[in-house]
């Protein structure tokens, strides 16, 4: 009769242990579960980040050797060129915008660059998609200038904006 | 009969202990029961308050100092020299040759008001913010040059540092680091 009462104590307390587990272990599943549009989010953060890491040296925006030994390089002048044929790139980086904003020297108001008021604004944006969360680098945002009848290159301080969408 | 009345009382006294005992094992069980409880509760809160303080979490990426060092070096000034318009790393050069621009003005100067800006246009630094504080040091033969050094905002906690050596001849270098 002891034994007996003994093991039904102690089937008692196993079942009561396994069910607050298994509770725990579905509330931890539950949190995880919830939490997969934000890893979709994470998961394309990710891939700005490495997008926006590499994409100034891509041929399409870095300066090559046309303005010397230079890193994190852009030709502004080649990305105005690139900008008038925006379908050929809308799903090449897979990202939903990619601009340029200069922030030195500093250009009062927001000024996007179209043909015709290039180099006198401030922002150009390569692809517009849907505004989503930026991820940013600085570059050398570089153009080629007449100065007495002779080309000199012309640097600027900006930063290559990638932006992803928000799940 | 003296000796069974004695037997009877040994074993109302024995079963008395049993009893007695029962109650305290039960509330023994229990109260481990509830530790296993009360542990598996603080690891669970543990494990959640350690993933939501990470998802707010903003960091500086190392490529975005990089990036900003040498695109402030590669920046092109307004000072002249005899050959045309001179860029930020060319400017640090001359300006520990104690050059001056074509227009007159000091070279040490203009790199200095041409940085401060930069800096202020390119990282607003607040104690939620993206970066909550910066470093930039030039250093000319290997002493800190002090007008050349801007710290702004918090300089403690993580940091991402890069540094650029300008001239190694003149043991001139360049750093820029940003805490997060």
């Amino acid at each position: 009769m002891k034994a007996q009462m003994k093991i039904q104590q102690t089937a008692f307390m196993l079942i009561a242990i396994t069910l607050f587990f298994a509770l725990v272990g579905m509330a931890v599943l539950g949190f995880k579960f919830s939490d997969v549009k934000q890893s979709a989010t994470e998961l394309e953060a990710r891939n700005a980040k490495l997008l926006v890491s590499k994409l100034a040296n891509s041929p399409e925006f870095s300066c090559g050797e046309a303005y010397g030994n230079m890193l994190h390089c852009v030709d502004a002048d080649k990305v105005m060129m690139l900008k008038q044929n925006p379908d050929q790139y809308q799903f090449f980086w897979g990202v939903s915008n990619i601009e340029i904003r200069k922030l030195y020297p500093k250009t009062e108001g927001e000024i996007e660059c179209t043909l015709s008021n290039y180099p006198n604004c401030n922002i150009i944006k390569f692809r517009q998609g849907r505004e989503g969360t930026y991820d940013g680098k600085f570059v050398s945002l570089c153009r080629k200038v007449q100065v007495d009848n002779r080309p000199v290159n012309k640097c600027e301080l900006a930063e290559l904006m990638v932006s992803y969408e928000k799940k | 009969m003296i000796s069974i009345k004695k037997g009877n009382k040994r074993s109302q006294e024995q079963k008395c202990k049993i009893l007695a005992a029962k109650p305290k094992r039960a509330q023994e069980e229990m109260v481990g029961f509830a530790l296993i409880i009360i542990i598996v509760g603080i690891i669970l809160l543990v494990f959640l308050g350690f993933t939501l303080v990470n998802k707010n979490k903003s960091l500086v990426e190392s490529y975005e100092v990089e990036s900003y060092v040498h695109s402030v070096l590669q920046y092109t000034s307004d000072c002249e020299d005899r050959y045309g318009f001179i860029s930020i790393k060319e400017m640090i050069v001359d300006c520990s040759e104690k050059k001056k621009c074509a227009d007159g003005r000091d070279i040490c100067t203009v790199l200095g008001t041409t940085l401060e800006e930069m800096l202020d246009e390119s990282w607003k630094v607040a104690e939620n913010a993206h970066a909550i504080g910066y470093s930039l040091n030039i250093t000319i033969r290997g002493e800190p040059k002090n007008d050349l050094s801007f710290n702004k905002g918090n300089l403690s906690g993580n940091s991402k540092g890069y540094t650029s050596i300008i001239s190694k001849r003149d043991g001139i270098d360049f750093s820029f680091t940003a805490y997060y």
